[in-house]
């Protein structure tokens, strides 16, 4: 009787102990790990990027609806904010007083988000281009050095070809101090006297002579 | 009160109080109610624990797993969108012929919380309970989610086309048989549709009715003046104010900037100004009853008589011909006319005089007539003629009605509201509706109109809607979306323009095509793109007019006084005892009912009752006696045939002879929150006496109705809680001997122990010396970054709940329900505190006290929490570590102030996905078994702080602003850094009116009050 009930209570011990041990560490589950303290990690509310089934898509986070202004949002001065005029002409020069900080500002910002593709001298042979032979417009070219500032400007803002828009990213403040980190590369590469155009990458796409050790660094 | 000679007064909170009732004690001295902590089935906590344990085990702990999140970013992320920062938005929340400018907090295209817009007219930074609790409407899960047809779901392009059908056939004959029942607006586009609308079908009805509004006052004053007229009230310029039946600091739609105008007088009295003096004259213990400097008991219907009476003491100096003999009230000392008629003479053009809506036109033609004589006229108040406006008729009602009896009306069009349960009862809004073949209404939820009604359309909340609309005063403001609309409702706007022009076009265009003549073609984006910036358009106010009256209505009011001494009719009554009156009160909160679903609202106290949850018919504790009622008896109205069955509840200072019924309680299908909540007023209400009325006769049914009131709770066992002074006795301590001994008069200290406080002695030397006791406690010295304060100013606070609301939608505070009120566990951070002084057969005065945490330097509650829970931060913060909290509730025991809330339960387990939505992203939602309470809204703080810091600057005073301070319409609550020495809550405290609560327990509270100060009018004194 007493070794029975031993039993009984080994088996419940045992059985008990089943799922704890169906996640111990080391083991490989595509299950969430066992959490016994909730403690409030889960809360019913919505977070930034989150999921929701409320709506159709999925995502909790709504565009916004489209005419509305919020506060600070008005942006009056549509040539600083869209590159182009209230006449829908393109703006010439940078809208902003260009300065020290700007074009420090702008050179920050080149690295971080044009550089990949457009390379540290915008000859558009970035490492995009340098590893999968992405076509990239260098900006000593004639067609663009005879852009107004802002066309630059609008090409950043909604992209162009395969460049993808960066409105989001960069706010307007800093895509004109790209703007004219841009034309700094350019007046520097005007003075040093090299041919405009040469190389192009935009010109000759894919040229086997462009990359040479991208598959070494694999 | 430091200097200043107290008044000494008893202080209590019910009647059961103030008897000493054993049930009282009982709930006294007991930190929760009994059985507060017994699961509502009966289960013991213990058997609980049983049973969890058992449950785990055998459950295996499947459920036990952590939860899968997934991030889910933008495909194409909005310009200047930063996820986890807030964006606001200028709109506006149309409510009736009233508009509130309002600033509203966007998470990721969530709108989340609701503030007044600052630069509006109407709204002036501040908010109201309804406004902060009308994010919750948008989130309402039991909106209607699909067009119906009969009971089958429709789309809006087969409701476009059955549109389509009907318009045809009405066109053809001018719209004879079409009707539509719209609610009434203030608003340029909906006038231009409906103008339109009455081009296309010139033989149509329109009808526009309100359940509660200012009707007869419109009537009133297009009698005496000939025109239609809207008036502003300017209570910061009046000196005297007189409230006949009348609740401008609550009830009425326009309380913000009535609210602000009157805390700016009282707070102008206390620091040396002139104090403006308050008159109520009421039946019903009202807000702007408990706020009075002298409060007159007298049922509506002798309010007539009583202006009559006001009007022959003010008869020379108004037309300055002989005096005629003084009319009398019965039951009134004539000597407090006489002293009120006085007072109103001294302060001509500085004197105000408002009568409240529920009263007959007469009254209010007379005391327009009397405004203008006193010269308050442009100054006090000022009218303006309304413009696209469309103003409020029952008898347009009632037209409607006996032309769908008749069978004349084959299409009707509800635009919004909800006639059939608030229409009055004698006009039997639902079975005309039986007569109609064709109803298409459009509602926020399938209600009682909807229903019934052959299509039902969704409507867009306001915060969904593109619309437009004019504040009081006539400022045009507009009405932004925040987010598209969750259920494809649609607004008034879009479905008046596709009956208007026949197809269906966007509200936006509709609202467009209206403001280009406003602002003009050329630049239009520029110009609208700035007015949706801005809210609402600068300078639109419409232009003041000078009434001048065609009829000579004090002459009037004397007929129909006579006129209906003859009849007997109980609107104006010459005083006869005509029996038991009944009075309709609109809810504060619901309304006329229309926010019934909404948590928040039903579970807000009543100001003066503390009632939640319900709507008891009040009487006055005479009455009560003299009728054999008790609290929560169950009895029985009848009143022009018709009969409510619902409990009373006694109201100490209501009139005798008057039992008062809320209206918007009873709804029969509001959804899973406000249905079968309270007993429907509306079934006794008619037409001919929507405001009150004798000949109703009370009767006890037995049986008793439990109510659920929080009256009682977090009771402080009569310590001094609430100080109070006079105007005089404040000015002569100002004068007294502690300041001509040189002390500074701005200094507590200095005026009771007659040192001068050394600067940084004690905590930030807002604690005087003497206070500083004995301290078991190693003392911290907070002398380091921003610590913050709050002051409580209890001579502004109207007690108007805006703060509570406020708190409860910033801090994610959850809904309990009735039950649950009735066992204690209301979770509100912040309460309000109401306390009844004086004879209770009287009429007592109120004082309000909101009292949130004090966020104590020495806080009890962290000596006694087991496991640091609750713990100080750097900044002086008293914090609550939700992760920590085990539940033992020793904080709140130990806490002398009752402000800590423990969550029973896991109200916030079931929370709907669409209501996940109102949570602000920013707030914790606590789980079961933890304390929680006032964090002076640390997340304010903090994100207040990081944003100063991105900036590059330091924090500012001002820069943070709590949700309680932030909504309040009265600027009661100062908050700010203690360290900062030129900040507001600074100066607040330095005030000599600056008293802790319940120093003597060496708590240090970081949040202050400031005491009331009374201004009663010498003449009145021993004048009952």
């Amino acid at each position: 009787m007493r070794g029975r009930t031993r039993r009984v209570l080994g088996a419940i011990v045992l059985t008990s102990c089943i799922p704890l041990s169906g996640c111990v560490r080391g083991c490989t589950s595509s299950r969430p790990p066992i959490h016994l303290n909730p403690s409030m990690d889960d809360q019913p509310r919505v977070n930034a990027q989150s999921a929701s089934p409320f709506f159709y898509n999925g995502a909790s986070m709504r565009e916004p609806v489209p005419g509305t202004v919020p506060i600070g949002g008005l942006k009056e001065d549509v040539g600083f904010f869209t590159g182009k005029g209230a006449n829908g002409q393109l703006v010439a020069t940078i809208p902003v007083a260009v300065n020290e900080a700007v074009l420090e500002r702008g050179r920050e910002r080149y690295q971080i988000y044009c550089q990949p593709c457009h390379d540290p001298r915008g000859d558009g042979r970035g490492i995009l281009f340098q590893r999968g032979n992405i076509p990239t417009a260098t900006f000593h070219q004639d067609k663009i050095l005879n852009y107004p500032d802002g066309q630059i400007f609008d090409v950043i803002t909604n992209g162009v070809g395969l460049m993808p828009g960066y409105r989001w990213p960069i706010p307007p403040a800093d895509r004109w101090a790209i703007v004219a980190h841009v034309r700094a590369l350019q007046r520097e590469r005007q003075a040093r006297g090299t041919p405009s155009g040469t190389p192009s990458a935009a010109a000759a796409p894919g040229t086997p002579s462009a990359p040479s050790a991208p598959t070494s660094i694999k | 009160l430091f200097g200043v000679p107290p008044v000494t007064r008893d202080y209590w909170r019910s009647l059961a109080q103030i008897e000493d009732r054993p049930e009282f004690r009982t709930a006294l001295e007991r930190e929760f109610p009994e059985g507060a902590s017994e699961l509502p089935e009966g289960i013991t906590r213990r058997e609980m624990m049983t049973l969890v344990g058992a449950s785990l085990s055998l459950a295996g702990l499947v459920g036990c797993r952590r939860p899968a999140e997934e991030i889910v970013p933008f495909v194409t992320a909005p310009e200047d969108s930063v996820p986890g920062i807030p964006r606001y938005y200028a709109t506006t929340m149309p409510f009736g012929r009233s508009a509130y400018g309002l600033i509203v907090e966007s998470h990721e295209g969530r709108p989340t919380k609701i503030e007044g817009n600052p630069s509006h007219p109407a709204s002036l930074g501040a908010s109201s309970a309804r406004i902060q609790a009308s994010v919750l409407g948008l989130y309402d899960p039991d909106r209607s989610q699909a067009i119906r047809l009969k009971e089958a779901t429709r789309s809006w392009s087969d409701f476009v086309t059955a549109w389509g059908q009907l318009s045809e056939a009405h066109a053809a004959d001018g719209g004879a048989s079409l009707a539509v029942l719209s609610e009434s607006f203030s608003s340029p586009t909906l006038a231009r549709l409906a103008s339109e609308f009455r081009a296309r079908y010139p033989r149509a009805i329109w009808a526009t009715y309100e359940a509660v509004s200012d009707e007869n006052r419109l009537a009133g004053l297009r009698s005496a003046t000939g025109r239609d007229l809207d008036l502003k009230l300017r209570l910061d310029q009046a000196s005297v104010i007189v409230a006949l039946d009348a609740d401008p600091l609550l009830t009425d739609p326009e309380m913000i900037h009535h609210t602000r105008g009157f805390a700016a007088g009282r707070r102008a009295g206390a620091s040396g100004g002139v104090m403006n003096r308050l008159y109520a004259v009421e039946g019903v213990y009202s807000l702007t009853g408990a706020m009075a400097d002298h409060r007159l008991r007298l049922e509506s219907r002798q309010i007539a008589r009583f202006v009559a009476a006001l009007a022959t003491r003010l008869a020379p100096a108004a037309t300055g011909a002989e005096r005629p003999a003084a009319v009398d009230v019965p039951g009134v000392d004539p000597r407090w006319i006489d002293a009120l008629a006085k007072d109103l003479l001294a302060n001509r053009g500085k004197g105000l005089i408002v009568v409240g809506e529920r009263q007959p036109p007469v009254v209010h033609a007379a005391v327009c007539a009397l405004n203008t004589s006193l010269g308050n006229t442009g100054s006090t108040v000022s009218y303006f003629e309304p413009r696209d406006a469309a103003l409020p008729s029952v008898s347009s009602l009632a037209s409607l009605v006996s032309a769908m009896q008749a069978g004349a009306v084959q299409t009707l069009v509800v635009l919004g509201g909800n006639p059939v349960f608030d229409a009055p009862a004698d006009l039997d809004f639902a079975s005309a509706m039986a007569k109609v073949p064709h109803s298409i209404a459009l509602g926020h939820a399938v209600d009682e109109t909807s229903s019934r009604a052959e299509w039902h359309i969704p409507r867009a909340h306001y915060l969904e809607s593109w619309g437009d609309a004019r504040a009081v005063g006539g400022t045009l403001s507009v009405v932004q979306p925040l987010i598209l609309p969750l259920f494809g409702g649609r607004t008034v706007v879009e479905v008046l323009g596709l009956m208007v022009a026949g197809k269906d076009r966007p509200g936006y265009d509709i609202v467009r095509e209206t403001w280009k003549p406003l602002l003009g073609e050329g630049e239009f984006d520029t110009r609208w793109n700035r007015v949706l910036h801005d809210g609402f358009l600068a300078g639109s106010e419409l232009p003041e007019v000078v009434p001048d009256l065609t009829t000579t209505p004090l002459a009037e009011l004397t007929r129909s006084i006579d006129g209906a001494a003859a009849a007997g009719t109980g609107q104006v009554t010459t005083g006869s005892p005509g029996g038991l009156e009944i009075v309709f009160l609109a809810s504060p909160w619901l309304h006329d009912g229309r926010f019934a679903n909404d948590g928040w609202l039903q579970e807000l106290p009543d100001p003066l009752t503390k009632i939640t949850w319900d709507n008891p018919a009040l009487v006055s504790p005479k009455t009560a006696e003299t009728l054999g009622l008790a609290n929560e008896d169950l009895i029985r109205l009848d009143y022009a045939s018709r009969s409510l069955e619902l409990p009373v509840w006694i109201l100490p200072g209501m009139a005798d002879g008057i039992v008062a019924v809320t209206l918007g309680y009873g709804r029969q299908r509001a959804g899973r929150i406000g249905t079968g909540v309270g007993f429907n007023a509306f079934t006794l209400r008619a037409s001919n006496a929507p405001g009150f009325d004798s000949g109703v006769t009370l009767s006890r049914r037995g049986g008793k109705y439990a109510l659920s009131a929080t009256q009682n709770h977090g009771s402080m066992e009569g310590r001094p809680i609430v100080k109070e002074s006079t105007l005089a006795e404040l000015r002569s301590a100002a004068t007294g001997p502690a300041h001509a001994a040189g002390a500074h008069a701005g200094d507590p200290g200095a005026a009771t122990s007659g040192t001068t406080r050394q600067e940084g002695q004690g905590a930030l030397g807002v604690f005087p010396e003497e206070t500083h006791h004995f301290s078991l406690w190693k003392e911290h010295t907070y002398d380091q970054g921003h610590q913050w304060g709050m002051t409580i100013d209890l001579n502004a606070c109207v007690g108007c709940n805006a703060c509570m609301t406020a708190c409860q939608s910033e801090n994610n505070v959850p809904v309990v329900g009735k039950t649950q009120v009735a066992n204690g566990r209301e979770m509100h951070w912040l309460r309000v505190d109401r306390y009844f002084s004086g004879e209770p057969s009287g009429s007592p005065e109120v004082v309000f006290q909101p009292v949130p945490c004090m966020h104590c330097e020495d806080a009890p509650c962290e000596q006694v929490c087991p496991v640091a829970a609750t713990v100080h931060d750097g900044q002086g913060l008293n914090v609550m570590v939700y992760n920590r909290c085990i539940g033992t509730r020793y904080c709140s025991n130990n806490c002398p102030y009752k402000v800590r809330r423990f969550n029973f339960f896991n109200f916030t387990k079931e929370t709907p996905d669409i209501l996940k939505l109102a949570m602000n992203p920013d707030v914790t939602v606590r789980a079961r078994g933890v304390m929680e309470k006032c964090t002076y809204c640390t997340q304010r703080i903090n994100r207040a702080r990081i944003d100063a810091k991105l900036a590059g600057r330091e924090l500012g005073d001002g820069d943070v602003k709590t949700a309680c301070q932030q909504a309040c319409p009265a600027s009661a609550i100062e908050f700010g850094n203690l360290r900062d020495a030129s900040s507001r809550v600074v100066k607040a405290k330095a005030d000599p009116r600056n008293y802790a609560l319940l120093a003597e327990l060496n708590t240090k509270p970081r949040t202050t009050y400031l005491a009331k100060v009374r201004n009663p009018n010498p003449d009145l004194e021993g004048v009952v």
